[in-house]
């Protein structure tokens, strides 16, 4: 995992704020809570949403709670960099646990779109809406050989095996915002 | 050995499983019923319950019984419960006798069954032997002085002494500072509502200076305290101020006049600035009248109270500044005056101990370095507030020295550009002194707050400020309190679990911060240009002299302790005196108001009948057995025995009014002279006895 890279063993909060008043055009808080995370200031670091976490019990450094508080004291380079936020599974359990009404996964979804703004997207996204554009499908399938085995056919019964609608959704996401990024190759 | 005919009952109480869970009732029980004199022997769940002191009063109504043994829990909360019981049924109230087999016994024993059980059986035994030989006593009363001493003139005094003076009891207000409003005068604003503590503060320091029942002696202290509930003798000190203040009127003329070279640091701002050695403690100061610190004091005309003032070659007195420049007469030094005050006495029914506290200096803790800048959070409040010493202008410490500089200057009309440094970022750091096994173990309760009210206000006014705060962990137990918490987060201010274990001074005087973020696991450090230190709120130096001369007494962290934690928690174990604010124990202005008006009105409920009940369980002189050696006036601590003419020979005499029935006397007394009623000699060697005779009662 390429967590807490580049975080020093020492945060120099001075620093930190230094770069967020002078190297950015917006708070990183406030950008967050424009991309969607609106309760962010009420989160109190109680800690109930990384006790339900996958992303936590897997090992993921920068889960919901420490996330949240990075935020809060203005980091973000740090933040950039890593990939946690897109092994996000949505899930929502932190969504109905949390007792400030902070809403945890909107937090990491923020944290998405800023990363996309930002353009510091990690290969496991890219490889993501790869296999999206290519397959349908977010999550790359894999098992083909297993399936010829059994006696199936070799693709799923999905978008992956319909070549209209595979056209339909390519046509979709050639006129998202994906396509101006132009993160994975379109023809 | 009596011929009287004694029918005791014995009552046991089960205490829910307190008792029954160490204690064979049945076995006991069936014990009871095999010693002398005991007519009746009943158990219960509750004996204290309605229906457990009906069936006592049962047994009395029809006879059964005309002596009670109740065994059950501690005399001291439950002996005047079933005492009264017994009156209500027609019993004489002192026939009756407690076994204590809960706390002394069932929690002492509770893994030892056997034992406790037998342990039980003694102690009922040695209460039966007492019973079988307790007389019947009647009640006295004595006459109460209606007045009351308020000991402390700060926000807790003042609503004590408003509450009784508004009932119409007339009430001394002893101040040991020349002014009073106490640590609340020196606050900004107050949580949770943030309303300024002059505003809401000095209107009552006027109110209760002008009640007619109300007689402020300040700049004054408790010398000694005699007598008891109802009939203390106080003598105070009032200390010598050295201006006349039937004359003074608080003008502030002299203050300008007293030259520079006699400066000492400012109590009222924590020190931040300097005062003259003649001085007014604040502009809002009740009563407004000037006192001279003689300590302070250069004596710059060479000349003290009482002295021949030197004077020019035309034969002119030359006068002290502050002398000429008064424009009463305030200031002469004429006449001398006595170093020591004056000394005057007052007669009180009840006291009410309302001293406050004081924080701790920030000295003491070196790991957050000596600079300057490094600040107490009271010290903050004299920093923010408009009658500070920068009339709220937020400056860094340091450069305090400069702003006060700069505004002599403008104040003679030059033209001054002042250089004092604005702070950009402010930390505070919790719990310092509190929670620290080195310093005091408990929490100053109200620190986690102050500090988030000092981070608001701060912010709201900058909100370029940055703010970072470090605690153990926020407390914020109170009405409307966690949302002024929230509050403070929706502000934007940066909030860390976790103390600050050092502060490095840097070149040039701002600070290196060193904390610890438990949320992201690791330390973290800022350079701030203030850090604000929330030292524990502690009992006053003088507190512990105070209490040893009111008979009071203090916990193990120095502040007043208590009756009852729960249920007595403004009486203390000495009748008619009562406690309230912070000298009981850190607390809030809500708290502390709550608690002074619950003394007033304890102490209102006890004086208003004008006379009071009294045990008469006291000690009792025989004459005819008294050998007049006086070992008993020595001993007794409330000074209630003296010697008299007893048929041409020196007896002791004891005051019933003063004598509490402590038994000091009767113990001591060698030719076993002293009854103490309701602990005879003969009852307590009859409990003894039985004692040793592991429950076997002897007849004598």
């Amino acid at each position: 995992m390429e967590v807490m890279e580049g975080v020093p063993p020492v945060i120099n909060l001075t620093e930190v704020a230094r770069t967020e008043k002078e190297e950015f055009e917006k708070k990183v808080s406030e950008l967050i809570i424009e991309f969607g995370a609106e309760n962010l200031l009420a989160c109190m670091q109680c800690g109930a949403c990384a006790s339900i976490c996958p992303l936590a019990r897997v090992g993921f450094e920068w889960y919901n709670k420490k996330l949240i508080k990075a935020i809060l004291i203005g980091m973000k380079e740090e933040l950039l960099d890593d990939s946690t936020p897109w092994a996000c599974v949505a899930c929502n359990r932190c969504t109905e646990i949390c007792p400030r009404q902070v809403s945890p996964f909107e937090v990491m979804f923020a944290m998405r779109r800023l990363m996309v703004e930002e353009l510091a997207i990690s290969t496991l996204a890219i490889e993501g809406d790869r296999s999206l554009y290519e397959h349908g499908h977010a999550v790359y399938m894999t098992g083909r050989e297993a399936r010829k085995k059994v006696g199936l056919p070799e693709k799923p019964p999905t978008t992956d095996s319909d070549e209209k609608a595979l056209q339909e959704l390519r046509t979709i996401l050639k006129n998202t915002k994906l396509a101006e990024l132009g993160l994975i190759p379109m023809e | 050995m009596s011929d009287k005919d004694i029918r005791i009952g014995v009552y046991i109480c089960h205490c829910g499983e307190n008792i029954a869970g160490a204690v064979n009732i049945n076995e006991v029980a069936e014990f009871a019923k095999n010693l002398p004199d005991v007519a009746v022997v009943r158990d219960y769940l509750f004996m204290c319950s309605d229906p457990g002191q009906e069936i006592i009063k049962e047994d009395i109504r029809k006879g059964l019984v005309n002596r009670v043994v109740v065994a059950a829990c501690t005399p001291r909360t439950h002996e005047p419960i079933f005492r009264r019981a017994c009156e209500d049924a027609g019993l004489n109230k002192y026939y009756f006798e407690m076994a204590n087999i809960r706390d002394q016994c069932s929690w002492a024993h509770w893994h030892e069954k056997e034992k406790a059980t037998e342990k039980a059986k003694q102690l009922i035994a040695a209460a039966v032997a007492k019973a079988r030989l307790l007389e019947p006593l009647e009640d006295r009363y004595v006459e109460l002085n209606k007045n009351v001493m308020v000991v402390g003139g700060g926000i807790a005094g003042i609503f004590a002494a408003l509450d009784l003076a508004n009932a119409g009891f007339k009430v001394y207000m002893v101040e040991k500072n020349p002014s009073i409003g106490g640590n609340m005068a020196k606050l900004d604003k107050t949580f949770p509502t943030n309303d300024c503590s002059a505003c809401i503060l000095t209107p009552l320091m006027v109110e209760v200076a002008n009640h007619p029942n109300v007689e402020l002696i300040t700049y004054a202290e408790v010398e000694s305290v005699d007598g008891s509930v109802g009939n203390f003798k106080v003598k105070v000190r009032k200390k010598q101020t050295y201006v006349d203040w039937e004359k003074c009127t608080g003008c502030g003329a002299c203050i300008n006049a007293c030259p520079p070279k006699a400066r000492v640091p400012d109590e009222f701002n924590e020190g931040l600035s300097l005062r003259g050695a003649i001085y007014i403690q604040f502009p809002q100061a009740v009563p407004k009248k000037a006192v001279i610190d003689p300590d302070a004091c250069i004596r710059c005309s060479g000349r003290w109270f009482g002295e021949e003032p030197r004077r020019t070659k035309d034969g002119k007195p030359i006068l002290a500044p502050c002398e000429k420049a008064c424009p009463t007469g305030a200031c002469s030094r004429d006449e001398p005056r006595d170093p020591n005050g004056e000394l005057i006495e007052l007669n009180v029914g009840s006291i009410i101990v309302a001293t406050g506290y004081k924080v701790m200096d920030k000295k003491q803790f070196k790991e957050f370095s000596d600079s300057p800048n490094v600040i107490t959070a009271l010290q903050m409040e004299r920093l923010i507030t408009a009658t500070g010493p920068t009339e709220g202008k937020l400056i860094v410490p340091s450069d305090i020295p400069k702003y006060l500089e700069w505004k002599k200057k403008v104040e003679k009309g030059k033209e001054a550009e002042l250089e004092a440094r604005k702070p950009k970022v402010i930390t505070f750091v919790s719990c310092v002194g509190s929670r620290d096994n080195r310093y005091h173990t408990y929490c100053s309760r109200v620190c986690c707050m102050y500090m988030l009210k000092q981070a608001m206000l701060l912010k709201e006014k900058y909100p370029e400020l940055d703010i970072y705060m470090f605690f153990i962990d926020v407390r914020t137990p109170g009405k409307d309190f966690d949302e002024y918490y929230m509050r403070c987060r929706n502000l934007g201010i940066k909030i860390f679990k976790g103390k600050v274990g050092g502060v490095q001074k840097l070149p040039d005087e701002r600070l290196l911060v060193k904390g610890y973020d438990a949320d992201l696991g690791k330390p973290v450090e800022l350079i701030s240009d203030i850090v604000v230190l929330a030292t524990a709120i502690e009992p006053n130096t003088d507190l512990k002299d105070l209490a040893r001369k009111l008979g009071i007494n203090v916990g193990a962290e120095g502040f007043l302790r208590e009756r009852h934690t729960k249920l007595y928690p403004v009486d203390t174990m000495t009748e008619g005196i009562f406690i309230a604010g912070c000298a009981q124990g850190p607390k809030d202005i809500p708290d502390s108001v709550a608690q002074a008006k619950a003394a007033a009105s304890s102490a209102a409920s006890l004086l208003a009948p004008g006379k009071m009940k009294v045990e008469p369980l006291i000690s009792e002189v025989n004459p005819e057995k008294c050998t007049g050696c006086g070992i008993c006036v020595e001993l007794c601590p409330y000074g209630a025995i003296e010697m008299v003419e007893y048929n041409g020979k020196r007896k002791s005499k004891i005051n019933e009014t003063l004598c509490k029935g402590c038994g000091v006397c009767a113990a001591a007394c060698p030719s076993k002279a002293i009854t103490l009623h309701g602990f005879t000699y003969e009852q307590v060697v009859a409990q003894i006895r039985t004692i040793a005779k592991k429950g076997v009662i002897e007849e004598v």
